[in-house]
């Protein structure tokens, strides 16, 4: 019984939309540039978000970095303090490690740009980080070839460098190997150990491609290891079942006690975290997402409007129809899904092709920008949800009033 | 059938509930609603939605619509709860609806029993 009520509905519904094709279609184009205007916004700003928490991530979630200067503050932020502290060093790592009980891996790293050379191929101003042996367990890298260094390497600073994928086909262009090959690094000899795996565009601008990596005390002769230029910094991971909160308590005690603070005295060091980043982007993309979402609301809106006119001049231009129908048996509720169906179907049709065209897009989007762009699940499932809803919500009242017709007043109506 | 006419105070709460209601739409947009589920912002849309109706056959003065206010009116309570919304919109919801409630209850038995 539904089901028959469902197909002839149905049935009704689409003869109507094939036979005013010009009206359908300017009916479901408000739908279709709503849902394309609200759709594309959710998908730039999710892409954006996973491109920026995926290079968040890479910097590592359980880890807390002791730097100079804090990541985030306020309003209050007493910058001429913080200018007189002085940047983490080397010889406090080994402080650290000794005394933390709930860091997993403790690393060091400094960078700077150099002059990469090899043979006639240059490339000027490239980071080149310098990193202790335990930074490699605190960052997540691939190795596509070659090999991470030794601990003894970096402990007696060996002149090895580990290369990213840019740097490397900058310097050893048409596919030559580079492993085992020498390198000049701020004029200095260097031997290519290994090839970080290619990352490609990271929004954070912290992908390895465009980094050579040398360990800290093959660093420290071509850097000022004092300089805050060379942001050197101290990375400490978490412990399995360690909060960063409890790291953070401990490395506060640990780091007052290394630089001999008094108790009453402020830090002179921060204490930053990734998810201190990961929560200023959230802040910055629930406004991206509100405007996004106010610019879309109002075209759905309007094409809410477009679709409930042309449901009232359909019920006008039908209204004798209506009244064949209800003396011939029709029951109120079939004439309401009828129009009701005829309503969703245009929504929902305005809803797919605004669907697809930023499926399109995304397909070109994503050849131009180096980013993944994609079309989400639930970014096809709120726009299909709207579309629905926004059709039951134009139709109703249009399909309520065409239902509740008298019919004998609807056949003489002309 | 009989015409029944609405009395004043349903049309006037009538245009509140529909105003209020429309005004909740936008809700299903919001990041954090988004982030709550794929699913969220399509069951948060329905129950907009058929609040939506039962007003329209409230307008027209049929009991159904008083039926599926209130059933809807529980439903986004039970929902709300569910995904802890305890935020002004939540209890400024349960104190205009408890209210339209009140009024629509106390012209039900005037109200048309048919669809």
């Amino acid at each position: 019984m539904v089901i028959t009520l469902l197909k002839e509905s149905l049935v009704f519904a689409w003869h109507a939309l094939v036979s005013n094709k010009l009206r359908t279609f300017l009916s479901l184009l408000g739908i279709t540039i709503g849902i394309f205007a609200i759709i594309t916004v959710f998908t730039v700003v999710d892409s954006l978000e996973r491109n920026i928490r995926g290079s968040v991530q890479s910097l590592g979630d359980n880890v807390v970095f002791v730097m100079k200067w804090p990541w985030t503050f306020g309003p209050d932020y007493p910058w001429w303090k913080y200018m007189n502290r002085p940047v983490p060093a080397y010889k406090e790592l080994a402080e650290v490690q000794r005394k933390s009980k709930s860091a997993e891996a403790i690393g060091f790293r400094i960078a700077s740009r150099k002059t990469l050379k090899q043979q006639n191929n240059t490339i000027e101003n490239a980071t080149v980080s310098g990193w202790s042996y335990g930074y490699g367990k605190v960052k997540a890298f691939d190795i596509a070839e070659g090999r991470y260094f030794t601990e003894s390497e970096a402990d007696a600073g060996y002149n090895v460098a580990i290369l990213g994928a840019n740097i490397a086909e900058g310097l050893f262009p048409n596919n030559q190997y580079p492993i085992g090959k020498m390198v000049k690094v701020a004029g200095k000899n260097c031997k290519v150990i290994g090839l970080f795996k290619k990352e490609g565009e990271s929004l954070l601008g912290n992908t390895m491609d465009n980094q050579a990596v040398i360990p800290y005390n093959f660093a420290r002769l071509m850097m000022d290891v004092k300089s805050e230029n060379n942001d050197p910094f101290i990375a400490v991971k978490a412990k399995a079942g360690v909060t960063n909160a409890q790291l953070k308590d401990e490395l506060t005690g640990i780091m007052r006690s290394i630089r001999g603070l008094k108790p009453l005295a402020d830090d002179d060091f921060a204490l930053n975290e990734t998810n201190l980043l990961s929560k200023n982007f959230d802040g910055l993309f629930d406004i991206v997402g509100i405007a996004g979402a106010i610019i879309g609301g109002f075209s759905i809106l309007v094409g809410g409007f477009g679709i409930a006119n042309i449901m009232f001049v359909s019920v006008r231009e039908r209204t004798n129809l209506i009244g064949i129908q209800k003396s011939l048996g029709a029951k109120n509720y079939f004439i309401l899904s009828q129009f009701l169906f005829e309503a969703v179907f245009l929504s929902l049709i305005g809803g797919i092709i605004g669907l697809l065209l930023i499926y399109l897009l995304t397909l070109v989007a994503g050849n131009v920008v180096d980013m993944e762009i994609s079309l989400t699940r639930s970014n096809i499932i709120l726009g299909l949800t709207i579309s629905v809803l926004i059709g039951i919500i134009s139709g109703f009242i249009p399909a309520y009033s065409a239902s509740q017709l008298d019919p004998v007043e609807a056949i003489r109506s002309t | 059938m009989a015409q029944v006419t609405r009395p004043k105070i349903i049309s006037v709460t009538g245009v509140m509930a529909i105003i209020f209601i429309l005004l909740a739409f936008p809700m299903l947009f919001t990041p954090s609603i988004k982030r709550m589920g794929d699913f969220v912002p399509m069951i948060l849309g329905i129950i907009i939605t058929l609040q939506f109706v039962s007003v329209i056959g409230i307008w027209h003065m049929k009991q159904w619509g008083v039926q599926l206010f209130i059933v809807m009116f529980c439903i986004r309570v039970i929902t709300f709860m569910f995904l802890e919304l305890y935020e002004f919109r939540f209890y400024f919801n349960i104190f205009y609806s408890v209210l339209f409630i009140i009024f629509f209850l106390f012209h039900y038995k005037k109200m048309d029993k048919n669809l």
